[in-house]
């Protein structure tokens, strides 16, 4: 049976459905895409909604029975509004409240304090007003600075598709050398020197791929296949073919090399229906 | 949620560049009761409802939170001067220093940077931060003062400083300026009329002040009629046109 499955012969060892990477265009996307992937969604993000427990063992303090700690991080929903701000890592989350010992336990959702401000980038020296929440703030006054937050931040932490696509385009800018501030070279000097260091952690492909969603990632790679490799229509193929037949049989009127002629599709914006038509010729007999 | 939960969440080791994480805003939760031990290496156990009770540990949302230092670029009115290091709260240093451009974060080269040089010590433009207040408040009073109908007088510093104290300013004679003409009096054709004198606020500062002239006998009798909110109303210059006094 291991034979004819896609995973031959390590069938033995499980089965294991395909990925999204190992199937379809998804196998296709560059390793530089995979990268930002590994980063994005199968690192640990840091504990926001609860104190992470240190060390490996603990003692119960009432029985003093010595217990191995395992962590169980409290599922987080990422809501699609989530990623039209930037939360600084909350999220929302789904549980309960046990409000009475009596009582019956009831649904609850903690959803973070959302507040509008506005950030400041100095690369792209714009201004953005952005749903934030209060950590963000206070983890852009940590980090002295809004670029400096998204710079260093990895994405499992930013959690926002917005502030993902932003920290692309600032990579790009600095990659670029900030033409956007070329208007004050100073202010330019300046803003390459502070950022310069953040751009030793990715190569110019990986910039390239930085922050893309999978859909995002595919339809890239898509257009970048069909850039590539253009449908030429049959008929130019076939038409080319023939005429070099003609003129291998020699024909006198293939003869000439022009090559125009021959991939170019006859417009038909010049020979216009109304043209062809002749309303006072002679009347066809049936 | 479950199916989420039982993926192994692969723990790459971050990049040197990771955010050490210290402050925490928003609901910090706490399991009720804690999920049963699992074997290492294997996918936890089902959790059961119960592991989805949660208990506030702490919202910090309505903590207190801390001041920010930021060195000012430039002199901003009622905070400091440019170079000055200043310790405010976070969201007034957010919104009205560090978006704007007043303030920058204070780091080393920062604090370098906007370091007032000699040259602009020795070049005093603001006597202090708010200075810049007084004069504002003071140039938008209209200060009456109130003279006597019946025995002739010429207006001097004191009679200034005494209808400013009458409305709460407090200030010696040297600061007030008057206008180079004299305004003598009794002169009931000058009733209601307005005149600047200039008040000097830490000898460098200057304030125009608006002053009307009022005619007041201690006679009740002889006391000119009241005038309903006449502070509202204009007035005619003093001394004709109002150029001249602004040149005072």
């Amino acid at each position: 049976m291991a034979h004819a499955t896609p995973q031959g012969a390590k069938l033995l060892n499980g089965w294991k459905r395909l990925t999204s990477f190992e199937q379809g265009l998804g196998a296709q996307l560059p390793e530089a895409y995979k990268k930002f992937w590994r980063e994005w969604k199968h690192t640990k993000p840091t504990a926001v909604h609860y104190i992470p427990k240190s060390g490996r063992w603990q003692r119960d303090e009432l029985t003093g029975q010595v217990r191995p700690i395992q962590e169980h991080p409290l599922p987080l929903i990422d809501v699609p509004e989530s990623h039209e701000g930037i939360w600084g890592g909350e999220a929302v989350i789904k549980g309960f409240q046990k409000r009475d010992r009596l009582k019956r336990r009831v649904p609850h959702f903690w959803v973070p304090v959302l507040r509008k401000s506005v950030v400041h980038s100095a690369v792209l020296g714009e201004y953005m007003s952005v749903v934030v929440t209060d950590r963000t703030i206070n983890l852009i006054h940590e980090s002295h600075g809004f670029d400096h937050y998204l710079l260093k931040t990895p994405a499992c932490d930013l959690r926002s598709e917005l502030a993902l696509s932003l920290k692309r385009k600032i990579l790009k800018t600095l990659e670029e050398g900030c033409p956007n501030l070329a208007g004050s070279p100073n202010k330019q000097q300046e803003v390459i020197k502070e950022f310069q260091k953040y751009l030793d952690g990715y190569t110019s492909e990986e910039i390239d791929w930085y922050g893309l969603t999978y859909k995002q990632a595919i339809k890239k790679l898509d257009a970048k296949i069909k850039a590539e490799n253009p449908i030429v229509p049959h008929k130019l193929e076939f038409r080319s073919k023939l005429i070099e037949q003609l003129r291998q049989a020699g024909i006198k009127e293939a003869g000439n090399d022009d090559s125009e002629v021959v991939t170019k599709i006859p417009s038909d914006e010049s020979k216009n229906w109304l043209s062809k038509m002749n309303p006072f010729g002679k009347k066809q007999e049936t | 949620m479950l199916r989420n939960l039982s993926k192994t969440t692969l723990n790459f080791s971050k990049n040197a560049l990771s955010l050490e994480q210290q402050v925490r805003t928003t609901f910090i939760l706490k399991r009720r009761y804690e999920p049963h031990l699992h074997k290492t290496n294997t996918t936890p156990k089902k959790y059961r409802a119960k592991h989805f009770i949660y208990d506030l540990v702490e919202d910090t949302l309505v903590k207190k939170r801390e001041n920010i230092e930021v060195v000012l670029t430039q002199f901003v009115d009622g905070v400091g001067d440019k170079g000055d290091i200043v310790s405010m709260k976070a969201h007034f240093v957010y919104n009205q220093l560090l978006l704007p451009g007043f303030a920058v974060y204070k780091t080393d080269e920062n604090v370098a940077k906007y370091a007032k040089t000699e040259a602009e010590k020795n070049t005093v433009v603001h006597s202090s931060p708010y200075a810049q207040r007084t004069v504002n408040m003071l140039e938008s009073l209209i200060v009456p003062v109130s003279m006597n109908k019946d025995n002739a007088w010429v207006i001097e510093p004191w009679h200034i400083r005494a209808s400013l104290r009458k409305m709460g300013y407090h200030c010696k004679d040297e600061c007030i300026t008057m206008p180079e003409q004299k305004i003598e009096g009794p002169e009931l054709t000058n009733e209601g009329k307005e005149f600047f004198v200039t008040i000097t606020i830490n000898n460098l500062e200057k304030a125009k002040v608006r002053c009307r002239l009022h005619h007041w006998s201690t006679e009740p009798s002889e006391r000119l009629p009241y005038v309903f909110e006449h502070w509202k109303r204009p007035a005619e210059n003093i001394f004709g046109s109002s150029e001249e006094t602004v040149q005072n």
